[in-house]
């Protein structure tokens, strides 16, 4: 089968006071394209630390992270930045929105380092924000914006630059339930994969 | 929206710290450029009252010195000049190469002589500079603006009781007071002071001269070439520069600058440790969001990049307005400092916007290494 990412033998310790704490031990786990998968485990268990280590936020203390053949866990910073500015989209769980940009511009944040026409990216920004129900409410900061609006920014924010993994940390931790459906629904029929804690 | 226009609105959204920032920067500037211009324009003010204010070259006749004895009885000694001076020689010296470089040249001419009765010295120099060569002294009336006229001596005049309108008598010569000196506790208190063609006459001298008064500009003053050039001029003159006045000047205009240095330095490493704290202190502050930055793939230049273009932004708002503060109060404060004309000095501004972006960009290179160093891992469990 055809993957976008595999965590070969992942083992990831915090150490410190002479103590050492496996928050994963000996995970592997292959994520194909359109796959949406759902992590699930108690409070603890190592879901976020997976996340941030299937994003190139951190490096596993062993094992070998694997997109395209090339194994990520020797790369460097900017490597790994390249390769969340490529292949990742981040959704958190309190959205994380930069609260003197308006919604337009956060969703342009990915884009700011890139090379093109700012009329261009104002109009990918428009479009999914239009996307996820967001239209005519471009030019509103987050102060102005509900929790589900909030959170429908950071999920355009994570699609703009079409990754092929978009990675949800609890995205409907602060959101009523009702709100919480109706931002999963927006998970369904992208053609990224999903992979949610 | 690239990072510039992103280091823009973060600026805006946080108004009162990019304030703060800049305040330090703002001081920092508008005090170097204040100090600098005011310290500049005293440098020449006070160089060009020093250049009006007296000579700094002596010019006199060589003489030898002779010793008077009877026996082995010491009787003093005597000098003996070896040549006079003359009216020509003014014309020699100014002459020389580095002509350009003399203020003035003004011969004096000394002799003892009758006036209404009383012996009196004589003192003449050309009329045309009289106010030039004494330009501290204070008269009661007119300064003579002839051959026929004379300035008495506060002393002179008393003895003489004599005052402006009035009248001395040498020979068969009469002249008319034309002004009166204020005392000034020098030898001129007791003379009689005209027109130099009058004196010699009176000496029947018509082109003699004791001695010639030169002042030169002194700024990077040459005094060594130019009292070489002077003794090649006018071979049989001894030629003395009074290097105390010369060095005076100097570490008159020497310290003004030092001071200027040393206050703009203080301020400047203020403003440079300001800059360095308040971005360092934004940057602890910002950790979620240069996590968040980083999490979406900003490379480490980037996030530096990022800084400081913020800086940048408020340096150049800050040091443009420090500049204008600057010189503003150089401005305002200029008469205070004796400086009669101030003026707006453009290469100083320039020098304060440049040095107030390096201000900025030298204080924040530690806080946004910081903020480019940090792990995106860091970050994230703050988020």
């Amino acid at each position: 089968m055809e993957t976008i990412i595999r965590l070969e033998n992942v083992i990831m310790e915090y150490g410190g006071n002479g103590t050492r704490v496996a928050a994963l031990n000996g995970i592997s786990l292959e994520i194909g394209p359109g796959e949406y998968v759902a992590v699930t485990g108690d409070s603890g268990a190592g879901k976020s630390t997976l996340l941030t280590i299937l994003g190139g936020l951190q490096l596993p203390t062993s094992g070998r992270l694997v997109l395209g053949g090339v194994d990520l866990t020797s790369c460097t910073a900017d490597g790994l930045a390249d390769f969340r500015r490529k292949t990742i989209g981040f959704v958190f769980q309190s959205y994380h929105l930069l609260p003197y940009l308006t919604a337009r511009e956060n969703v342009m944040v990915p884009m700011v380092p890139m090379k093109r026409d700012a009329r261009e990216k104002a109009d990918r920004a428009d479009s999914l924000l239009d996307s996820v129900g967001l239209s005519g409410k471009e030019s509103r900061l987050p102060s102005q914006l509900s929790g589900g609006e909030c959170q429908r920014v950071a999920i355009a924010r994570a699609l703009v630059h079409d990754p092929p993994l978009l990675l949800a940390d609890e995205p409907t931790g602060n959101l009523d339930s009702a709100t919480g459906e109706q931002i999963l629904e927006l998970f369904l029929g992208r053609s990224s994969s999903v992979l949610r804690a | 929206m690239n990072i510039r226009t992103l280091a823009w609105k973060n600026l805006r959204r946080r108004r009162s710290r990019a304030l703060f920032t800049g305040l330090g920067i703002f001081l920092g500037i508008g005090t170097f450029v204040a100090l600098s211009s005011l310290t500049s324009q005293m440098e020449g003010a006070v160089q060009d009252k020093l250049d009006r204010y007296g000579a700094n070259i002596l010019v006199t006749p060589r003489a030898d010195d002779v010793s008077l004895g009877f026996g082995n009885i010491a009787l003093g000694g005597t000098q003996v000049a070896r040549a006079r001076l003359s009216t020509d020689d003014r014309v020699r010296i100014e002459s020389i190469p580095m002509k350009d470089r003399l203020a003035r040249v003004v011969p004096y001419f000394l002799h003892a002589a009758d006036a209404s009765g009383r012996s009196l010295v004589w003192m003449g120099l050309p009329a045309a500079d009289l106010d030039v060569a004494r330009p501290w002294w204070r008269v009661h009336g007119s300064l003579p603006g002839n051959a026929g006229e004379v300035l008495l001596g506060s002393e002179a005049a008393r003895s003489l009781d004599k005052g402006p309108g009035g009248t001395v008598t040498s020979g068969r010569s009469t002249f008319r007071v034309a002004g009166v000196l204020a005392p000034t506790g020098e030898k001129e208190d007791g003379m009689v002071i005209g027109e130099i063609r009058s004196v010699q006459e009176l000496a029947g001298s018509p082109k003699g001269v004791t001695y010639i008064e030169v002042a030169a500009h002194c700024k990077d003053c040459p005094v060594d070439e130019i009292v070489a050039e002077i003794s090649g001029a006018v071979p049989g003159a001894k030629v003395t520069a009074i290097r105390q006045v010369v060095e005076s000047r100097r570490e008159a205009v020497d310290q003004f600058r030092r001071l200027g240095i040393g206050v703009t330095a203080i301020v400047m490493a203020i403003a440079g440790f300001s800059v360095f704290v308040t971005v360092m202190g934004n940057v602890q502050e910002r950790t979620r969001e240069i996590g968040v930055l980083r999490a979406v793939g900003f490379r480490r230049k980037e996030i530096l990049s990022l800084l400081f273009w913020e800086t940048g932004w408020i340096s150049l708002l800050s040091s443009a307005s420090g500049v204008a503060a600057g010189v503003l109060a150089s401005w305002l404060a200029a008469p205070l400092f004796g400086i009669e004309q101030a003026k707006v000095l453009p290469g100083m501004a320039a020098i304060g916007l440049a040095v107030g972006m390096a201000l900025g960009i030298l204080g924040s290179i530690p806080p946004a290494r910081k903020a480019a160093a940090l792990s995106p891992t860091e970050a994230i469990r703050s988020l």
